[in-house]
């Protein structure tokens, strides 16, 4: 009954034992924080990605030169009758160059404004999108009032009046989405015109002239998904309209696929793939993740990093305790002699600095852990009082779509890294503990 | 004084002990035998470097000696493992040293309990540790030190800290007491008042005392006096006076022409 007794009379007594304590409670607390935050980021961004993305996407594959061109009657056939499709929509794709207050060509110069020249244009059917993307969500959740739509179940409706243009009144220009983002920074505001510019199926690109193709359009509103680089660059036009802007004589570019079980999408592109594969429609298809692999890699893979090197620097505060029980047996070898003599076994002593050690690990691993959790479950308030503090800005809300910091406690996984300090501080504590056990007594009882 | 027909604490045969030194080996016992009896007092004078603490350690099992044999309340301890040796340590053997050796974390009481703490598991302990707590205070009360229990070393006089190291000897009723001069660091008074103490409760407890001192007087009160020589127990008769050593060799004149 002796070790834990005289463990803790030994760490009381001495400050280094408290460092080693919060050294442990800060390393496992930081990892906690972090893998959370990490971890509320991904389950965010995930959901972001999985709005801009349907569940699984068809993209036929077609030849440039126009060899071949994709039945859209048949795609829509063989995939909308596969059991595991709930709902499907064609979408045109096609990329645009926006000339914005007729100025765009300077800004093809401009490395800053780069993000804001590249246009991917999805020509959609309003009615048909809803069913497979969140479109009237993020029609919605737009911030600026005035940016919004009209009316969310028919978004590129326009009320004449707005366009302020007086020459473009009386015109009968399409009408676009734009996101909210590339709204704000380029001043733009319902009812003004944006060109759009794109070049033909048969573009030639050997080095002849190219002719390019022009559409006045105007911005019927603003969306917002979240995604950043979706927000800026991405336009949305009605299909008739996509058709008569490029000319294309392709009937779609790609097919978005809502499934019955989001669960088993993987399946659902396996068979949709074969299905595809036994009609001769030659096609590709991708579930959302596979659509956004690099781009979720990356957050995991941030997330992972993170967690390794404070990983490492959890086994750094362990080895603090580790030198801590090293100086500690050797200002202790008079007690070990003196508890040999009065009968403590090698055993016993050698357990007596195990003992100290699994306290300081258990005590650090402990804290931490409660520290950790609460931090991380109010990350935002955090966050805020730390912002507000200092006047510093730590999380940029114009970067992510979330304006709070997000994060996910896992308390199972928190538990496993607070066992694994716990492991590793005892592993590394027996170093100390087996020389305090073999030392001789009659040697430890003359130390001076 | 012991009685004779008092039964056998110790038995040691033929102790040996050895240490290197360097390139040296140093035989420092080279056969001494020793049989201690149920509530004898005994005294080992020596030289210094004779090997009088190695023998202490040795009959108390810190140490194992290189040759010999030593019994130890009927039981042999030659094939002993250490954890076994250290349970017969905890249970039948107590040490009083030269520097008190207290644990300078614990308070007085915690110091005199920390054998009978040793000595349990948590459980045993819990249902031990009243009655281990009340004789620890009986014991530190008999010694003079009611008032000082809850005291840490540090504020405890030298005599002080030789009686609570006493009692904390003296917890786990040992059959054996070993005193690595225990007067050895105090002035003459307090060295008395301890002497008075030690013998007086060795034999209220009919604790077998053996007595490592360089002190004349102190070893004269003891039953028997040894003198450690040649890595040998030599008997001395203490008597009228104590032996004087030549200033030269050290042995005292009652050796030089043995009797």
């Amino acid at each position: 009954m002796y070790r834990p007794f005289l463990a803790t009379r030994y760490l009381v007594a001495r400050p280094v034992s408290y460092l080693a304590i919060v050294a442990i409670m800060l390393g496992v607390g930081a990892l906690i924080v972090v893998v959370s935050v990490m971890n509320g980021f991904l389950r965010e961004t995930r959901s972001i990605v999985r709005g801009t993305t349907a569940d699984v996407v068809v993209i036929p594959l077609q030849s440039a030169g126009g060899d071949f061109i994709a039945n859209r009657a048949d795609f829509e056939r063989v995939v909308g009758s596969h059991p595991g499709v709930a709902a499907a929509c064609s979408r045109l794709v096609r990329p645009a160059v926006a000339k914005v207050h007729g100025q765009a060509n300077l800004s093809l110069n401009d490395s800053l404004a780069s993000s804001l020249n590249h246009l991917l244009v999805l020509g959609i059917d309003p009615s048909a999108e809803t069913r497979v993307s969140d479109l009237p969500r993020y029609l919605q959740q737009v911030e600026v009032p005035e940016l919004r739509v009209a009316d969310v179940a028919d978004p590129f409706r326009l009320d004449r009046k707005r366009i302020r243009d007086r020459k473009l009144a009386n015109a009968d220009l399409p009408h676009v989405l734009v996101g909210e983002l590339r709204m704000l920074q380029q001043r733009l505001l319902p009812g003004d015109a944006l060109e759009l510019v794109t070049l033909p199926d048969d573009a030639d690109l050997t080095g002849g002239t190219l002719a390019s193709r022009t559409e006045t359009c105007v911005i019927a509103g603003a969306f917002r998904t979240g995604k950043y680089d979706y927000d800026v660059g991405t336009i949305f036009l009605d299909q008739q309209d996509f058709r008569a802007w490029s000319g294309t004589r392709q009937e779609l570019s790609e097919m978005a696929v809502t499934a019955r079980d989001p669960a088993a999408l993987p399946a659902l592109r396996d068979g949709l793939l074969a299905a595809l594969d036994a009609a001769r429609l030659p096609a590709r298809v991708q579930t959302w993740e596979d659509r956004n692999s690099m781009y979720l890699g990356a957050v995991e893979n941030e997330r992972n990093i993170l967690a390794f090197v404070l990983g490492l620097f959890v086994l750094l505060t362990c080895t603090i305790t580790f030198s801590m029980l090293t100086m500690m047996v050797q200002e202790k070898v008079r007690d070990i002699g003196i508890l040999s003599a009065m009968g403590a076994s090698a055993v016993g002593v050698g357990g007596l600095f195990a003992t100290c050690g699994l306290f300081v690990a258990g005590l650090g691993g402990l804290s931490g852990w409660l520290a950790g959790e609460a931090v991380a479950r109010h990350v935002d308030g955090v966050k805020t009082w730390i912002e507000e503090t200092f006047e510093i800005e730590i999380f940029n809300k114009e970067v992510y779509a979330f304006t709070t910091l997000p994060s996910e406690v896992n308390t199972r996984l928190d538990l496993a890294i607070v066992a694994a300090t716990l492991v590793f501080s005892v592993i590394i504590c027996l170093v100390p503990a087996w020389r305090a056990a073999r030392m001789d007594p009659v040697e430890a009882l003359r130390h001076e | 004084m012991s009685d004779a027909g008092a039964p056998v604490v110790l038995r040691a045969e033929g102790l040996q002990r050895r240490f290197r030194m360097g390139r040296e080996q140093v035989q420092v016992l080279q056969g001494a035998d020793l049989v201690l009896r149920a509530g004898e007092t005994v005294a080992v004078m020596g030289r210094s470097g004779a090997g009088k603490s190695t023998l202490l350690h040795l009959l108390g099992l810190l140490d194992r000696p290189d040759e010999g044999r030593l019994q130890l309340d009927g039981v042999a301890t030659a094939g002993l493992s250490r954890g076994a040796r250290a349970r017969l340590r905890n249970r039948l053997v107590g040490f009083v040293f030269q520097f008190y050796h207290l644990l300078p974390e614990l308070n007085a009481l915690e110091n005199v309990l920390l054998p009978r703490r040793i000595a349990h598991g948590p459980l045993r302990w819990m249902s031990e540790r009243r009655a281990a707590r009340e004789q620890a205070r009986t014991l530190l009360d008999e010694l003079g030190l009611a008032d000082r229990a809850r005291h840490r070393p540090s504020r405890l006089s030298g005599g002080e800290r030789q009686r609570v190291a006493i009692a904390r000897a003296l917890v786990s009723r040992p059959r054996l007491l070993l005193c690595d001069e225990p007067t050895g660091n105090l002035d003459e008074r307090t060295s008395e008042v301890i002497a008075d103490q030690l013998f007086d409760l060795s034999a209220r407890h009919g604790t077998t005392l053996v007595l490592v001192t360089h002190d004349r007087d102190f070893a004269a009160r003891a039953g028997r006096l040894l003198w450690l020589h040649d890595g040998r127990l030599q008997p001395l008769d203490p008597g009228p006076r104590p032996p004087e050593t030549t200033g030269k060799t050290g042995v005292p004149r009652a050796l030089q022409s043995p009797p």
